[in-house]
């Protein structure tokens, strides 16, 4: 289990990528995944790394407005691309400047965070970060899915707290009140 | 990592943040949880968020064999490597086995390998990817032995010994006159002689379950973090029992617990799982012997394969009934396997207590459970949500449903005749307070009564199905525990109050109760309190997160924090009336004075608390397939502290319960752990559930001033037999054996067929 093919190779090349509105350009191992380079070059920790396989949901970010899995994903692969993590949207109402074009929308966003905090779609918190990030990506994509679109979108994410019922009365909620202000 | 230091200067969880530190979010901090703001904005800091100064990266490099001599370790390439600061063998670790009870688990494997993926090198480098690379390049030369891979041909005469002379370790639960691989025996029993009961009986009635071996399904694998300092050890790791982990860590390693500092952390999940010790006691040598801070993080493929995944069982019923259906006596004989350690095991029993609760809802004149636990070659077993019950309730449940069904009588009303009525002592001997398992049971039926027949075939069923519809039911009563801690109170010259505890929040919401308790008692608004978890340093002790009794003693012992908190400012300030006002003067008068509770909740009333789940579930009799159309859970509860948190342990009790029913499998072949990711090793997703409505028997008597039922173990464990039992009821095979897989259901319904 320790053959020579899960050696990472120590040598390194360069990325630049717009995280969370900022460029960045950084000399990293190769091969570094999208996760790793979030957590250990830039300590954005707020993506955790669970599975390692794309099953459960926890590293989801947005790459290129699209919610993707940051542990499949070699940090090369984003070369140019923008990310935005949940630390980066969450931190968006606060900010005063300009938003960057690509930016997650602070408003839906807020509603999504308040969501899960009235409907308690949380235990652990673990997988909250993917949780939220993914009910984003739904939301922006499609502001009022239906219980099923819901059910379907959310399957990449697990949570063996809550048993769900939670998380899906946060998505509604904030699919409801996004609808209405909108 | 930064963190906000507190007025005594230790570190809260609830507020360490990451750097920069964001903004406070004022529209999101007052919603909900008390952690909640933290965990929708990415902040909620967990042990792989722990960054330190220096920080070193440990790899371990495990066994590919389930036994085998270890005959030569090959280091040098390893620590040529860049960046590789140590490799380190089990004869470099320089204490003795550890455990929970038992103390037969090293740290690093010496000598001999017992499990596939056992630790036998570590490797401490610069960053992961080093330590990976310098790890890969350990060579390690084994001699392969026979093993046992089954606790039947383990406890076999002249089976291998899994170790050569198990009761010599510390705390042992055997004898040398014992089987060799024995790790412990344990029987329980009540009433009257069971062997002559059963002779006496009209009829009796044999069978033998099968439940799977199965991970906890934490979504945080295991992770740890320690450094030395002059004052000792310091440690932050997924541990959901801080206390005993450095009371632990400190006997272990031959220090005294002041020298040990638990640092506060969230849990990601732990469903009995984060109690277990995993790597920390390597992790301790590791940075021992680097003078470093040391990280050991494992990936979820190690955890499956390697951490203290649940106990499988075969578990042989024998009961009995007299001519009017009653039961006459029950015999239980369970066989555990308990892998290659059994030092996962917390109780000095080394056993599982769940064992002796399938016989707990009955009458049961006559009553015997022995619950046998063998060493083998494979990976060690540990606690998991409900140890041991829902390998017994599994049983009985469905034994019950067999017995019924071979006598011509409907089941739920066999189990209606037989089960416990309020004024009984339990077939163990146990007095409980009150008994409602009648209005449970009455609560399911009647909704089962009211529900829509289920159509012939499941919603967006393929055509060419053989579906057949079946119900099933099953009962699980759960006794509250309690346990000990001490708790503090803390008014601040800002008119808040601190709220200091001792146990983590491993995601039951133990934080959001404490806030709750202490709010309420005091009268102050949710907001002007403030919890805060204690390091091991700030408070004598505490049981931990384990055993559904957080809640239960915590708010009791929060609520006489309370009460002596008026009494000082009563003596202080000559009133007892509690507002943001006098709490700063209090703080100022006092020079910030600390308000003390310690209880060790012995002295209470003894509750238990029943749950009836039914589940109506189709069967493709052409594939094996089950679709389940719903699970009817009914429960009785005392008083509810958090409305949200319990009832979110409740729907993640029942759906814990479908995966073990249907899905879940930590399959071992050839002594290997094979389901080695989340894409083989299925935890439910949102996808898999059926509607799961969840009846609510308020009312009951609990326990203490707060007036507590614990919550967290007690929907999970009859919903495996529920469904099991709905299975049989539509095809009539044994259903046996969980997970219920299509597979093993098509063989059983296909014999011709099965092995082609």
């Amino acid at each position: 289990m320790n053959g020579s093919e899960n050696a990472t190779s120590l040598t390194c090349q360069t990325v630049s990528l717009v995280v969370n509105g900022t460029p960045v350009t950084r000399e990293i191992p190769a091969g570094q995944l999208l996760v790793d380079f979030l957590r250990d070059e830039l300590n954005l920790t707020g993506s955790k790394e669970a599975c390692g396989v794309g099953v459960c949901g926890l590293c989801t970010v947005l790459l290129d407005g699209v919610a993707v899995s940051s542990c499949l994903l070699p940090a090369a692969c984003a070369e140019s691309g923008s990310v935005w993590t949940i630390e980066g949207a969450a931190a968006l109402w606060n900010r005063s400047s300009l938003l960057p074009a690509d930016a997650p929308n602070p408003a839906l966003f807020r509603e999504v965070q308040k969501a899960f905090l009235e409907c308690e779609g949380m235990q652990c918190g673990i997988c909250t970060s993917g949780q939220v990030m993914g009910a984003y990506a739904l939301l922006a994509e499609n502001p009022q899915p239906n219980a099923e679109e819901i059910r379907h979108h959310l399957a990449g994410n697990l949570c063996r707290c809550t048993g769900y019922e939670s998380i899906l009365s946060a998505v509604k909620l904030a699919a409801e009140r996004w609808s209405d202000r909108k | 990592m930064a963190r906000s230091s507190h007025r005594n200067g230790e570190v809260n969880p609830l507020a360490v943040t990451l750097n920069p530190p964001p903004a406070p979010d004022p529209e999101l901090s007052h919603l909900g949880r008390v952690d909640g703001h933290l965990k929708v904005s990415g902040q909620a800091c967990y042990t792989g968020d722990v960054k330190l100064p220096g920080m070193l990266h440990a790899e371990a490099v495990r066994s590919p064999y389930p036994h085998a001599r270890i005959l030569a370790v090959h280091t040098a390439a390893a620590a040529a490597m860049p960046g590789v600061h140590a490799v380190v063998t089990g004869a470099d670790i320089p204490y003795g086995p550890y455990g929970r009870s038992v103390w037969d688990t090293p740290a690093l494997a010496r000598e001999v390998v017992r499990y596939v993926g056992e630790r036998v090198v570590a490797v401490v480098a610069d960053t992961p990817a080093a330590a990976r690379a310098a790890a890969a390049v350990v060579e390690v030369e084994y001699e392969p032995l026979p093993a046992v891979l089954e606790p039947a041909a383990a406890l076999a005469p002249g089976a291998p010994g899994v170790h050569a002379q198990p009761w010599r370790y510390k705390n042992a639960a055997v004898t040398p006159a014992d089987p060799a691989n024995l790790q412990s025996r344990q029987v329980w029993t009540g009433g009257g002689d069971v062997e002559t009961a059963l002779a006496a009986s009209h009829r009796v009635f044999t069978h033998t379950f099968h439940t799977q071996t199965r991970h906890q399904g934490y979504l945080e694998p295991h992770i740890c973090v320690a450094r030395t300092a002059d004052d000792g050890i310091h440690i932050w790791a997924a541990h959901k029992a801080p206390y005993s982990l450095r009371a632990r860590i400190a006997d272990w390693s031959g220090t005294t617990p002041n020298q040990v500092h638990i640092h506060p952390i969230f849990i990601g999940g732990d469903f009995g799982g984060k109690g277990d010790f995993g790597d920390i006691p390597l992790v301790v040598c590791l940075a021992q012997r680097t003078g470093r801070a040391v990280r050991m993080r494992t990936r979820y493929s190690e955890d499956l394969m390697a951490s203290n995944p649940r106990h499988p069982a075969a578990v042989t019923m024998r009961l009995g009934v007299d001519a009017h259906h009653r039961i006459t006596a029950v015999d239980v004989q369970a066989l555990l396997d308990g892998g290659a350690y059994a030092g996962y095991k917390p109780l000095p029993t080394v056993n599982l207590a769940g064992v002796a609760d399938g016989v707990r809802s009955y009458r049961i004149p006559a009553v015997r459970v022995e619950s046998t636990i063998a060493y083998t070659h494979t990976v060690p077993r540990g606690h998991m949500r409900a140890p041991g019950s829902v390998q017994s309730v599994f049983a009985m449940e469905r034994m019950l449903d067999m017995v019924a069904r071979e006598l011509g009588l409907d089941p739920v009303q066999f189990r209606a005749d037989n089960m416990l009525q309020d004024g009984d002592s339990d077939a163990l001997g146990a007095h409980w307070l009150e008994v409602r398992s009648a209005p449970v049971l009455a609560a399911v039926r009647r909704a089962l009564a009211e529900s829509t027949p289920l159509p012939p075939t499941p919603p967006g069923a393929p055509e060419g199905g053989d579906w057949v519809t079946g119900t099933g039911l099953a009962l699980y009563s759960r006794h509250t525990h309690t346990g000990e801690m001490e708790v503090a109170l803390q008014p601040g010259a800002d008119g808040t109050v601190a709220v200091w505890v001792g146990f983590p929040d491993q995601g039951g919401g133990q934080f959001t109760m404490a806030r709750n308790v202490v709010s309420e008692s005091l009268g102050l608004p949710a907001d002007a309190v403030q919890v805060l978890q204690s390091d091991t340093d700030g408070l004598a002790t505490d049981s931990g997160a384990g055993g559904s009794r957080v809640t239960v003693t915590g708010s009791e012992a929060l609520t006489l924090a309370c009460g002596k908190l008026r009494r000082r400012m009563q003596e202080t300030l000559g009133d007892t009336w509690v507002t943001p006002a006098t709490l700063a003067a209090f703080a100022d008068t006092t020079g910030g004075e600390r308000v003390s509770a310690y209880l060790n909740y012995t002295d209470h009333e003894h509750v238990t608390s029943f749950c009836a789940q039914a589940a109506r579930v189709w069967v493709d009799r052409s594939t094996g397939q089950v679709e389940v159309a719903d699970v009817i859970s009914a429960l009785d509860v005392a008083n509810v502290v958090n409305p949200a948190s319990h009832m979110a342990q409740i729907m993640g009790g029942i759906v814990a319960g479908y995966g073990d029913a249907l899905l879940e499998d930590l399959i071992i072949e050839d002594g290997k752990v094979t389901a080695a990711n989340l894409g083989d090793y299925k935890l439910p997703s949102v996808r898999d559930l059926p509607p799961l409505p969840v009846i609510i028997i308020g009312g009951s008597k609990g326990i203490g001033r707060q007036n507590i039922k614990a919550i967290g173990e007690l929907t999970n464990v009859a919903v495996p037999a529920a469904i099991a039992n709905a299975v049989a009821a539509a095809v009539g095979v044994a259903a046996d054996r969980i997970p219920l897989s299509a597979e093993t259901l098509f063989a059983a319904l296909h014999p011709e067929e099965a092995g082609e």
